[in-house]
């Protein structure tokens, strides 16, 4: 950014709003809601610095706080063991000195961390103390004799100290804070209120993606244009006593650079702050900003409005500037600008005392009262004196309490270290400085070690499990099929449950897009969609076809689903919107609506069961057909994939999961989607890999590409021989309702009819189980269901409009294996383990982990990671409670009728997700995924950075080492002993809380 | 079975009370500290949900009797208080307009609790919101079923706390506690005008009860004085000109609570209030004229900011207040029967599309049709139904900039000068310099000190200035006497008297 001075500015913005992508959310419209790393545009930083530089960026905590910790080591979950080995995973030094009395380093810092780091202010801290709860009082009082001694000095002049904190005020401005915030603090007054209530129909206005009916007749000119026409007619200026902006605005230049220049020239001459302070400008409405961004950067995706993102920031800057100015006019007096504003409080270091201090907070009673007195006085424009007065007092105050909060701390600490006041008695001043230095923490630090803690519980727990696992002698009998689902952690429990009701069904688990990267239109599609990761562009497109002789019933289905969706359109947009026509419409379909809720409300699956039904019969159902093999390509996307590229995608599925021989009779490849109703989130419960839909017809596609002859001939050539005697078929599993949808089954050759038939029962049995399993953590279903309770209760659930919870998707994901799955089989992981197949001993080179690797680290750690920051922050990474959401411009939710755009996960998703990185576990040797790192700048951010822990299982000896990225890899040398039980059920039964791994017997036979 | 229809009508009470009870247990188990924790969830969702069904299948069984008995017509119950002339009942009116809506709306309030049990599932409001909700379903019932003016003034008020407490639900958000408190002070408008009239009622009918207000003969301009009062809070209540703008900012509640208040019942309760007042208002037909206009100019109002909205709740509270100012051009021309029948199928229809909010992602295809070019190009309408005509910014500059500026004054007067004039503890000072101890501030304060210095000053002159002074000799002197008239009363004789002169004063 330096080195482009000299550009002209318009340059020079396009370079910061290029940077603007890395810190603002870059979630997409809501419809395609795809798990992404909350702070991706962080990712070249190491995980902590990262964090940190977020937070000081955006004021969002990216971490759990303390206390929540805390409960965790109170509940078990975190031991000391796991702290004391975190003191040296986050790098701290001279663990074993001793302090004093015999005391060493390591237990001064795990006291110190135990003591928390909460500082309750003088009113509670008496309080406290008056219970009895906080510390022991006479160890308080020695504390605060000890601190009284050792005190640092603080200056003693009330002047220098306002001085001092005007100073370090000022030179945040340009550098994460804006003028705003700074007269927000001062005033107590956020203008950002009025800011956001002026720009935010606009920005509405113009990104809406089909809520209105009516847009603004300026809008095809850009945002900025749109605005000055409807700003320029606006009576709400006057209203809102900002007179004179009106005539403003009638003149402001219709180039918004040349506005953006003149507003930041006003706010801050300083040219070299710009583009911090438009960082922070932008961070203020990071909901709003970032989809503005999105669909400046994305330009292809509304009907064709430009999005500008210099349009958004010349308004936002123009509404900066004049609403702070007025605002320090108020303050002040005269209309200053930001150099005059410093001079103004530096010759008034009272006036900026009782400010700073009223507004910081933790002041007693009566100052608190005399100060805002003070301040609200000033707004009422009468003349103010007594600042002089009470900034000393205030000075003074603030120095006792610096005092109080050491003495606090050292007793804390003291506390937790055991001692009593005999001991504290013998310390001296040296030894208690030693002391207090030994047990400091920052924040940042803190946040890491019980972070690194709560992550090396788990996986310690894991670690036992898979070398314990290792050591059993498992055999299975030979397959009578084979299941392909994704990698997803949710499919975990059907593998599980599927393998433990049969034995000799092999699974297996890939990314949900099965190796299939496509453009997929289903009969009943307008356009096509993408079904693959978000990164990857598909240059494929299948279609589904009406199978042979069934074109007239198509062209029927057509109509008739048109009609109804037509009429479904009109009723529900005729009654928000026709004159004449609305009444009538309401009136026609009030009964039929009341009789619907109540059926809704009494039946929920059973009213989804028939509406589906109905639905059927009215629009005719017609047998479909892939268009699979094709060869025209037309704007680069072929028709089809040619016989060439089929064989690619089934080889290179096939090698990648390790199946390339010992084919079962029948092979399941088996997407997953999700539904529910009333949901905004949808597409958060579907398939990642898929960008956020359903995978299913990936499965579909994979396996009509595998039966094909042509497509077998070439494997054999590969070395890839599936004999005649297997076939492939495909299903898509609703993670919702645990209920299975199979393809083409008609297609099914005689032969293999009984085997089918065997798996299809088997697998609706696994499902069953599987949803006895998830209805353990569901608190509104039945406790110990039967298996058949339990899928009518999930049934009901996604069909329910009123679930805000219809399940609970990636919720608790917190580790991946890659490998064969004799290495988890016969493990109870608790749905919490993204499974990926993959054969080490085909792979001597690495080549095929590398892809793996390079496919599914990025989706796991997306995920991961967006279910962290969603849960530890749920205020501002995430986007709060679902109850309140409000549908806005069909690509985003605001909370009630005003707020900001929010992004991330609701709170319902996360409620009971543990915050943790993904554990990535590689069945390869440490030096082949060594060089892999090396070779790969994607996964050596990822994994070098700390954006996810990575561990490595040696595929023939097991032994197991954990990558560091400070200190490479080391051996784990751990031991322990698993619980064993006869089946998954006997483990969770009557559980409701998170459950550790257990060994199951009964998965062996 | 039907004889026992009869007497169903005389349970007609329960239906407003049940919702209410079960707010009342509710509240005291959380006052009790038995709220929290998935465990208390049920309990809670199952008293609500058994009271509002049990108000329901009651007025089923009431709407049954109609069949075979005919319109229980008003009913009193119990008086309530009674002074003079006076009398505050509790009764009911059910008639043909009140039974329909009532069920209609115990319905809805059941739907709609069962689907916010699960919606509200371990929300920190959970308990909170279904006391305010059964609050709701109380004081509405008690407004469609009120036989008398106290009691519809009751629910009424109880409405409009629910209300203010749901919108304000997420209290954390500032947005929504000003939005609460904007929604409530314009309803005040509305409260005051119903109150105005109801005590016109008192004074000019003597009686609350609807029968008597509409037999009463009173003259024309007096009539019209009291239905307008009823008028105002009806067109605050529903959201017409110029108090469409609360309705806009009360969308901040959980879904359910949107879609039960201001989609379908809430909104619909001005309505009803001049469907009820139908007989006085067939008298007025200025005040007719002057509905049709409101119900005109709010429709054409809503219709226009209808366009323009962007997210789903506003755009159905436009669409709903469009149909409701319908409703009062209904009731303009006379057509009432034609409002009653609008206002249930709407109630219906809105329930159902508020509560499908979420869903609109997936119910609609396509953008809406754009209005006629000549209306798509005006681009100063576009700016007005943007800004939704400045209304609310007019609200506030107009009445509540003037009343904070007041307020502001009147603090000033308070610090300035009656703060200083009653004294503040602990803020004594010397009243003369040479008595420190003696500390006073305020003018109470100061009359206290000069009171106790003019004490002082007795005592010292008195009896501390010492021996010799007029006082002692006075007192010496006086002594003397009592001393002489002590021993003459210990004489047995003059004790007889005196015991004989006190059975005398007290016979």
């Amino acid at each position: 950014m330096q080195a482009s001075e000299n550009l002209p500015l318009r340059q020079r913005l396009l370079q910061w709003i290029e940077h603007l992508t890395h810190v603002l959310p870059a979630q997409a419209p809501i419809r395609d809601f795809v798990h992404h790393n909350t702070l991706h545009g962080f990712q070249h930083l190491p995980f902590a610095e990262a964090l940190a530089a977020a937070q000081r960026l955006t004021g969002a905590r990216p971490w759990w706080p303390a206390s929540r910790f805390l409960e965790e080591w109170a509940a078990g979950r975190i031991e000391r063991a796991d702290v004391l080995a975190a003191f040296d995973d986050v790098g701290l030094t001279g663990l074993d000195d001793e302090i004093a009395g015999g005391v060493v380093r390591r237990d001064v810092l795990l006291a110190a961390l135990l003591a928390g780091d909460e500082v309750p202010v003088t009113a509670r801290r008496r309080w406290l103390a008056g219970e009895g709860t906080g510390t022991d009082l006479g160890i308080f009082a020695r504390c605060c004799q000890l601190t009284a001694t050792t005190k640092e000095n603080a200056p003693d002049d009330w002047q220098q100290l306002a001085h001092q904190r005007w100073g370090a005020l000022c030179q945040e401005v340009g550098a994460g804070r804006t003028l705003r915030n700074v007269l927000a603090h001062l005033s107590g007054e956020d203008v950002l209120e009025t800011v956001r209530s002026i720009l935010q129909r606009h920005l509405a206005a113009h990104l809406d993606l089909g809520m209105a009916a009516w847009r603004n007749p300026v809008q095809g000119r850009g945002f900025y244009a749109a605005w000055k026409a409807c700003a320029g007619l606006d009576l709400a200026w006057e209203l809102d006593e900002l007179p004179g902006v009106r005539d403003e605005i009638h003149h402001l230049a219709d180039d918004p650079v040349v506005v953006l220049e003149t507003e930041l020239r006003t706010l801050l001459p300083d040219e070299s702050l710009w583009p911090a302070y438009l960082e922070s400008l932008a961070l203020e409405l990071p909901g709003w900003s970032g989809m503005f961004l999105w669909r400046d950067r994305h330009p292809a995706v509304a009907d064709g409005v430009p999005v500008d993102m210099l349009d958004y920031l010349a308004v936002r800057a123009f509404l900066e500037r004049h609403l702070c100015s007025e605002l320090i006019r108020r303050l002040t007096g005269a209309p200053l600008g930001f150099d005059e504003l410093r001079a103004y409080y530096q010759a008034n270091p009272a006036e900026f005392l009782v400010r700073d201090s009223l507004h910081s907070g933790g002041l007693p009673e009566d100052l608190q009262a005399a100060a805002a007195g003070l301040c609200a006085a000033t707004l009422d424009g009468h003349e103010v004196r007594g600042w002089a007065v009470l900034a000393p007092k205030l000075a003074a105050q603030a120095q006792a309490d610096d005092a109080l909060t050491q003495a606090w701390r050292l007793a804390r600490l003291v506390t937790q270290l055991g001692w009593g006041e005999a001991a504290l008695a013998a310390l001296d001043g040296d030894t208690l400085a030693h002391l207090l230095a030994a047990a400091e923490l920052t924040s940042l630090q803190r946040s890491q070690i019980w972070l690194a803690a709560y992550e090396g519980h788990y996986r310690e727990q894991l670690f036992v499990a898979l070398s314990c696992n290792a050591q059993r002698r498992q055999q299975w009998p030979a397959p009578s099929a084979q299941v392909v689902m994704c990698m997803d952690d949710r499919e975990e429990g059907t593998r599980r449950h599927l393998e433990e009701i049969a034995p000799d069904i092999e699974t297996f688990g890939a990314a949900g897009f099965f190796g299939v990267p496509m453009y997929w239109q289903g009969i009943d599609e307008a356009a096509p969609v993408a079904l693959c990761p978000v990164v990857v562009t598909p240059t494929n497109l299948v279609r589904e076809l009406p199978a042979a002789g069934s074109e007239s019933a198509q062209a029927q289905h057509m109509r008739r689903r048109e009609t109804r969706l037509r009429w479904r359109e009109r009723l529900y947009q005729g009654t928000r919107r026709e004159v004449l026509g609305g009444p009538l419409l309401t009136a026609a379909a009030a009964l039929p609506a009341l009789a619907t809720l109540t059926a809704a409300t009494l039946a929920p699956a059973w009213l989804a069961r028939a509406g589906r039904r109905w639905r059927e019969q009215f629009d005719g159902r017609v047998a479909s057909t892939l268009a699979l093999t094709g060869a025209d390509v037309e704007n680069g996307i072929r028709a089809g994939f040619s016989d060439g590229e089929q064989v690619d995608r089934v080889a290179s599925l096939l090698r990648s999961i390790g199946l390339t021989d010992g084919f079962a009779p029948l092979v399941l490849i088996l997407g997953h989607g999700s539904g529910s109703r009333n949901n905004p989130h949808l597409s958060a419960y579907d398939c990642g890999a898929c960008s956020g839909r359903h995978g299913g017809p990936n499965a579909r596609v994979l396996a009509a590409m595998a039966n094909r002859l042509e497509v077998r001939t070439a494997l054999a050539g590969r070395g890839i021989v599936i004999p005649e005697s297997c076939h492939f078929v495909a299903a898509e599993h609703h993670t919702g309702d645990d209920s299975v949808e199979w393809y083409d089954l008609a297609q099914v050759p005689a032969a293999f009819q009984s085997d089918l038939d065997r798996l299809l029962g088997r697998l609706a049995e696994a499902c069953r189980l599987h949803a006895v399993e998830r209805c353990r953590r569901l608190a509104s279903a039945p406790s110990r269901p039967t298996p058949w309770q339990a899928r009518r209760h999930v049934a009901g659930r996604v069909a329910d409009l009123a679930q805000a919870r219809p399940e609970l998707g990636h919720a608790t994901n917190a580790a991946a294996f890659i490998g064969r799955r004799t290495m988890s089989r016969g493990l109870f992981l608790d749905r919490r383990v993204f499974l990926i197949s993959y054969d080490p001993a085909a792979d001597a080179s690495g080549e095929i982990v590398e892809s793996i690797l390079l496919a599914a680290g990025p989706v796991g750690a997306g995920i991961a990671l967006e279910y962290y920051f969603s849960t530890v922050d749920n205020e501002r990474f995430g986007c709060g409670s679902k109850v309140t959401h409000n549908l806005t411009g069909l690509f985003g939710v605001m909370e009630g009728a005003e707020s900001d755009l929010r992004t991330g996960l609701p709170w319902q998703m996360v409620e009971i997700h543990e915050p943790m990185r993904l554990l990535v576990v590689v069945e390869q040797a440490p030096d082949v995924l060594s060089a892999i790192l090396e070779r790969q700048p994607a996964l050596q951010e990822l994994v070098g950075n700390g954006w996810i822990n990575f561990a490595s299982q040696h595929p023939s000896t097991a032994e197991i080492s954990r990558y560091c990225p400070r200190r490479g890899w080391l051996p784990w040398a751990g031991r322990g002993v698993l619980p064993q039980v006869a089946r998954s059920s006997d483990w969770f039964a009557g559980e409701a809380g998170a459950l550790a791994p257990a060994i199951l017997l009964g998965a062996v036979s | 079975m039907i004889i026992l229809l009869r007497d169903v009508t005389e349970w007609v009470w329960l239906v407003p009370l049940l919702p209410l009870l079960a707010a009342l247990v509710t509240g005291g188990r959380v006052l009790l500290g038995r709220g929290s924790g998935d465990a208390a969830e049920p309990l809670t969702e199952r008293l609500a949900e058994l009271a509002a069904l049990a108000s329901l299948l009651l007025l089923l069984l009431i709407d049954l009797s109609v069949w075979w008995h005919g319109w229980p017509g008003h009913r009193v119950f119990v008086t309530w208080f009674a002074a003079a002339h006076w009398q505050g009942n509790i009764s009911f009116l059910l008639d043909a307009l009140s039974l329909p809506v009532a069920t209609l709306t115990a319905l809805i309030g059941w739907l709609v609790v069962r689907f916010s049990a699960a919606y509200l599932h371990r929300e920190a409001g959970f308990h909170r919101f279904f006391i305010v909700l059964s609050l709701f379903l109380a004081g509405i019932q008690g407004v469609l079923l009120a036989g008398n003016g106290l009691l519809l003034f009751l629910g009424w008020e109880m409405c409009g706390v629910a209300s203010f407490l749901l919108i304000g639900y997420a209290w954390q958000r500032p947005r929504a506690t000003g939005n609460a408190l904007f929604a409530f002070v314009t309803n005040r408008a509305g409260d005051a005008g119903l109150l105005f009239s109801l005590g016109l009622a008192g004074f000019w009918v003597g009686s609350f009860e609807w029968p008597a207000l509409f037999d009463a003969q009173l003259p024309l301009v007096d009539l019209r004085v009291l239905v307008l009062g009823f008028v105002v809070a009806a067109l605050a209540k529903s959201a017409q000109l110029p108090f469409t703008p609360w309705i806009a900012r009360a969308l901040e509640g959980p879904t359910p609570s949107s879609a039960i208040f201001y989609g379908a019942v809430l909104v619909h309760a001005g309505v009803f209030l001049l469907l009820r007042l139908e007989p006085l208002l067939r008298h007025l037909p200025d005040v007719m004229a002057g509905l049709l206009l409101i119900g005109a100019l709010t429709a054409a109002y809503t219709w226009l900011c209808g366009l323009v909205q962007t997210d789903v709740k506003s755009a159905l509270i436009f669409a709903t207040v469009f149909q409701v100012g319908l409703m009062f051009v209904a009731i303009g021309l006379g057509w009432t029967t034609l409002a009653t029948i609008h206002l249930c199928l709407h109630a219906a229809w809105r329930t159902w599309q508020f509560l499908l909010a979420p869903s609109w992602l997936v119910l609609t295809r396509d953008r809406p049709a754009p209005p006629p070019r000549w209306l798509a190009a005006n681009q100063w309408l576009y700016t007005a139904a943007l800004q939704r005509f400045w209304l609310d910014k007019l609200g506030l500059a107009l009445l509540a900039a003037p009343t904070e500026a007041i307020a502001r004054d009147v603090r000033a007067l308070e610090e300035s000068f009656i703060d200083r004039a009653i004294g503040e503890p602990g803020r004594g000072h010397a009243v003369q310099p040479d008595r420190p101890l003696v500390q006073a501030d305020g003018l109470a304060g100061r009359l206290l000190a000069g009171v106790s210095d003019l004490l002082q000053r007795i005592e010292n002159r008195l009896l501390l200035r010492g021996r010799g002074g007029v006082a002692e000799r006075l007192l010496r002197e006086a002594g003397r006497w009592l001393q002489t008239l002590e021993e003459l009363l210990e004489q047995p004789r003059y004790l007889m008297m005196a015991v004989m002169a006190t059975f005398v004063v007290i016979l």
